[in-house]
């Protein structure tokens, strides 16, 4: 017989973290990363050694609302809860579309992709070119993080073993004068694993660049963002010189570093990387969104 | 001990609480209608519904739905709308092998409840999580199509 399986599933918040508190447990949200994580085979239930936490059905952390000029999304949002909800910016629902299948979409949460770290996760990119916040709760009270520094690695996030991630944190609007996207490569539109993630965002005042922002999944251990490449473009103009492009690239093709894998070559993803910068840095106009 | 609605019906389980609802239903209940393809989300021939909405029960831990109304294939099998469905599968050469069918037909149930008249582009994006190896996936196309005009509103129903 095997060991006992020990569950917790609390009406409350605060009964969770109390639980937490005393134990290092399993955070179980969607399921849809950890089910597979520790499958075992059919028949079986799924090898997970540590106490489970359910945090599924938590009302308070499905909330989606405005506070002043930020929104607030709870982490066990479901994807399908993001897309039917009129408070989230289409660039984000855009984002969203490209992730699994309508099954998929209907159980997985934005925070369960957050906190799965993988390199490749979908939300991600479009994630740090917003500079999301994230409100991480625990019997202590309430820790707020940039979301670059909340990911630290392959699966390797800074929560400690007594916090769960509570909300995810975004402009509610973008600037005026403001325009983000997002795309995604993949072996096809259904349930595919990223080869190559990109999300721009760019702010301009009439033809002058007031803040850009780049960021590439799964062309490195994390998301690849660098603040001192994008201040280099601040203040030049669109449709940007060819020079400028050109030194961008450049800077990138630094330091966006794949691997190869069965999804894809470190070749094919780094130049696919750099061809949507191009696209995205070559384009003659934005429309605000 | 965890307590659900199946099909309509109150049950309880003392399965663990990480095992694969998936295997609950198939091997505690069993029915066996809801299919394990790869059991990893990405086949879809484990679709069945939680608390109406689509999901893959291969993802899902026991412990997680205390509560919910679980409806696999057979808990629809009576339906007006399984009939309609059955016959434009039928009509349109949409099963071969058969093994993804209960999952495709769940998924298909749940696009047009949600979309009555779906475009070719919303039915290919509403099963585009239910692999089908035989029939190139023209003929499941075509069933839905079909199925949506032969049960003209009868999919908004509850």
């Amino acid at each position: 017989m095997a060991e006992k399986i020990i569950a917790y599933r609390f009406d409350q918040v605060d009964q969770t973290l109390s639980q937490l508190n005393k134990e290092d447990c399993t955070i179980i949200a969607g399921g849809t990363d950890v089910m597979v994580l520790y499958k075992s085979r059919r028949g079986v239930p799924p090898k997970i050694t540590k106490p489970i936490v359910f945090i599924d059905h938590l009302n308070e952390l499905k909330q989606v609302y405005k506070k002043g000029k930020d929104l607030h999304i709870g982490a066990c949002c479901t994807y399908s809860d993001l897309l039917n909800d009129p408070l989230i910016p289409t660039p984000l629902k855009n984002a969203i579309k490209t992730i699994a299948a309508p099954a998929i979409r209907n159980r997985g949460t934005l925070g369960g992709n957050i906190c799965n770290a993988s390199p490749a996760g979908d939300t991600l990119p479009l994630l740090y070119v917003y500079n999301a916040k994230l409100v991480l709760r625990s019997v202590s009270g309430v820790r707020i993080v940039a979301i670059s520094d909340f990911i630290q690695g392959v699966r390797r996030v800074d929560r400690k073993s007594n916090e769960i991630l509570a909300e995810i944190i975004l402009p509610s609007e973008l600037e005026e004068g403001a325009y983000a996207v997002f795309e995604k490569v993949g072996n096809r539109n259904a349930d595919a694993i990223a080869k190559v993630g990109f999300a721009g965002y760019i702010r301009t005042n009439g033809e002058v660049i007031k803040d850009i922002r780049f960021a590439f999944g799964a062309v490195g251990p994390t998301m690849v963002r660098s603040v001192d490449i994008e201040k280099k473009l601040i203040g030049k103009t669109i449709p940007l010189a060819g020079a400028d492009i050109a030194q961008v690239l450049s800077a990138f093709d630094k330091i966006i570093k794949p691997i190869d894998d069965q999804r894809s070559t470190a070749r094919y993803r780094k130049t696919v990387a750099l061809n949507l910068l191009r696209y995205f840095l070559s384009r003659k106009q934005y429309q605000h969104n | 001990m965890i307590t659900f609605t199946l099909n309509g019906r109150k049950v309880e389980t003392d399965a663990p609480p990480s095992a694969r609802l998936l295997d609950v239903i198939r091997d505690e209940y069993l029915l066996i209608g809801t299919k394990e393809g790869c059991g990893e989300g990405e086949c879809g021939a484990c679709s069945i519904f939680v608390n109406n909405l689509l999901q893959n029960s291969c993802l899902i831990p026991i412990g997680s739905i205390e509560g919910a109304e679980i409806v696999t294939i057979e808990g629809i099998m009576e339906s007006d709308q399984f009939k309609i469905l059955d016959e434009s599968y039928s009509e349109a050469g949409g099963v071969q092998c058969g093994y993804c069918i209960p999952g495709m037909v769940m998924a298909s149930a749940a696009l047009l409840a949600q979309n009555p008249h779906p475009s070719e582009a919303e039915i290919r994006e509403g099963i585009s999580g239910n692999l089908c190896r035989c029939t190139g996936y023209n003929m499941i196309v075509d069933a839905i199509n079909l199925a949506a005009k032969k049960g003209d509103g009868l999919w908004q129903k509850k």
